[in-house]
């Protein structure tokens, strides 16, 4: 990718060249067309750059939850971010997002004897073609001392005066386990009142961890059909109980609003 | 958050003078549009800089991902080519280790060239923060390193730590000049975490280092940061003096 642009711009430099060589009288006009080449270089530019930023900015977040780094972390969100993690609920406003982590996982620095890694992979940037938008679909592999847990993210990100935020991070868990494994043990999604502190508002989306099966939505088309996931309205949901049950046929409901949709976390449209 | 668009020219690329030559071509036309060019100029030359940076990037990613996989199977010899001629080697409490020849011989103490069967030496090199310098000759790059170990006759350990390393560009060719790979914590396979911690090896009698370790700290039950070599990505402050954890050991408050 870099290497085209890289000839790209070799390319650019000399049709902007030539243009003045063959017809210096019109220069100007030509002038303008080989600023706009550029600008459009620019902004294919801009992009690489604002991708690996946004990415920069979610490893690090994962670097401050690895160390209990609050603080640090609070200030990588935009003034009215949002924040929900697993089941717990919405939390709205960067000092929301400071409260959260002091008041359930304790105060700035990591504890002795603890190990709380959430390892950050698989990322998925994008950038809007306005370049003040971003967003990343990753995961973190979480190696704790409680055991094992994946959660995954779809966050959006806003460049403000030049610099990248988290503007919403949304984590929804995939699985939990102890140390035994999965195939021994899963831990239930968490939920508004498991602990301290209360969210603003409930969770964006119900949905139930492994074993049961939820899908969390793609912020991005199939990248070579260039279709939009559209999530399977009379199946897609948490697989709560055996198939053919009451329970399971009311459990494919969770997942999604009362209309039917699987939103990516936004609060609840009025 | 710097997007290093320096207007300064890079004038070791071989296409550069090509380039210039068609500029030159455009100054010799109109006056009137002196300023416009000269804007196109400088536009390109930013434009360079900033693809250079970019690329920097991706080849310093690709080096040390380079180094995992060498390092992983045992492939000393290949591992220590990647270090520049005076690159150094840290491994946890093992000290340091100086020159391609100390530190090929060095890895041997993590079992033959090559290793062989029963042993499993996974050192995954993930979650990269790059940061290259104004100048494209340096850069540095912190590194999320997972471990999965394994050697004959004994259990598996899975282990966890974090690189911070320095890298050079010496004729072209990027390098690593520093890898220090900070342990923070060993156990074993079947018992995990809460119920099984392993020590860091210290300096090898039989090889020992060119120098102590740079840094003494204890892994887990201590839990220590090691140092950032970024600055904050929002407030561009650097990440020094965090609160760590106190270590009853080292007596760090």
């Amino acid at each position: 990718m870099t290497t085209s642009l890289h000839r790209l711009a070799l390319r650019t430099a000399a049709h902007a060249a030539l243009a003045f060589a063959t017809l210096a009288a019109s220069a100007p006009g030509f002038a303008q067309s080989a600023a706009e080449k550029l600008d459009a270089l620019d902004k294919r530019i801009t992009r690489l750059e604002d991708m690996n930023q946004i990415e920069r900015l979610q490893r690090t977040y994962g670097y401050f939850v690895d160390k209990s780094q609050w603080t640090q972390l609070s200030h990588l969100f935009a003034d009215d971010a949002t924040l929900e993690i697993g089941g717990k609920g919405l939390f709205l406003g960067k000092p929301r997002v400071l409260e959260y982590m002091q008041t359930a996982f304790g105060p700035d620095g990591a504890k002795e004897g603890s190990l709380a890694n959430h390892m950050q992979f698989q990322s998925i940037p994008d950038i809007s073609a306005d370049g003040k938008t971003g967003w990343i679909r990753s995961r973190a592999y979480v190696m704790s001392i409680g055991g094992w847990g994946l959660p995954l993210y779809e966050n959006e990100y806003r460049k403000e005066n030049g610099v990248w935020k988290i503007s919403r991070l949304t984590g929804p868990f995939t699985m939990y386990t102890n140390w035994e494994g999965w195939g021994k043990n899963a831990l239930n999604n968490t939920w508004p009142d498991k602990f301290d502190p209360p969210p603003d508002l409930p969770p964006s989306t119900v949905y139930l961890t492994y074993p049961a099966y939820y899908i969390v939505p793609f912020h991005y088309p199939n990248p070579v059909t260039g279709k939009a996931f559209a999530p399977d309205r009379g199946e897609v949901g948490a697989y709560a109980a055996p198939p053919g049950t009451p329970e399971q046929a009311e459990s494919l409901k969770v997942g999604r609003l009362a209309d039917g949709t699987q939103p990516i976390a936004e609060p609840p449209r009025k | 958050m710097k997007h290093f668009g320096c207007l300064s020219l890079i004038r070791s690329s071989s296409s550069r003078p090509a380039i210039e030559g068609l500029f030159l071509v455009m100054l010799a036309f109109s006056s009137a549009t002196a300023m416009a060019q000269t804007s196109l100029e400088d536009r390109v030359a930013a434009y360079r800089e900033r693809v250079a940076r970019l690329e920097d990037q991706d080849a310093v990613e690709n080096l040390q991902a380079m180094f995992g996989y060498y390092f992983d199977k045992g492939l000393w010899s290949e591992a220590a080519d990647l270090f520049a001629r005076n690159g150094s080697f840290e491994y946890g409490l093992s000290g340091v280790y100086i020159g391609q020849e100390r530190i090929r011989r060095a890895m041997l103490l993590f079992g033959p060239q090559g290793l062989s069967q029963g042993y499993l030496n996974n050192h995954m090199q993930l979650q990269p923060i790059i940061t290259v310098a104004p100048n494209g000759r340096a850069a540095t790059g912190r590194w999320q390193g997972p471990v999965q170990l394994s050697e004959p006759g004994a259990n598996g350990v899975w282990g966890v730590g974090i690189y911070e390393n320095e890298y050079v560009k010496e004729g072209g060719v990027w390098k690593i000049s520093k890898l220090h790979f900070y342990p923070t914590a060993f156990t074993d396979y079947d018992r995990g975490w809460a119920r099984s911690l392993l020590p860091m090896k210290g300096p090898s009698a039989l090889f020992p280092p060119d120098k102590p370790p740079t840094v003494v700290y204890r892994s887990m039950p201590g839990n220590y940061i090691p140092p950032f070599s970024f600055n904050h990505p929002v407030t561009g402050e650097p990440l020094k003096n965090l609160p760590q954890a106190a270590d009853s050991v080292t007596g760090r408050k």
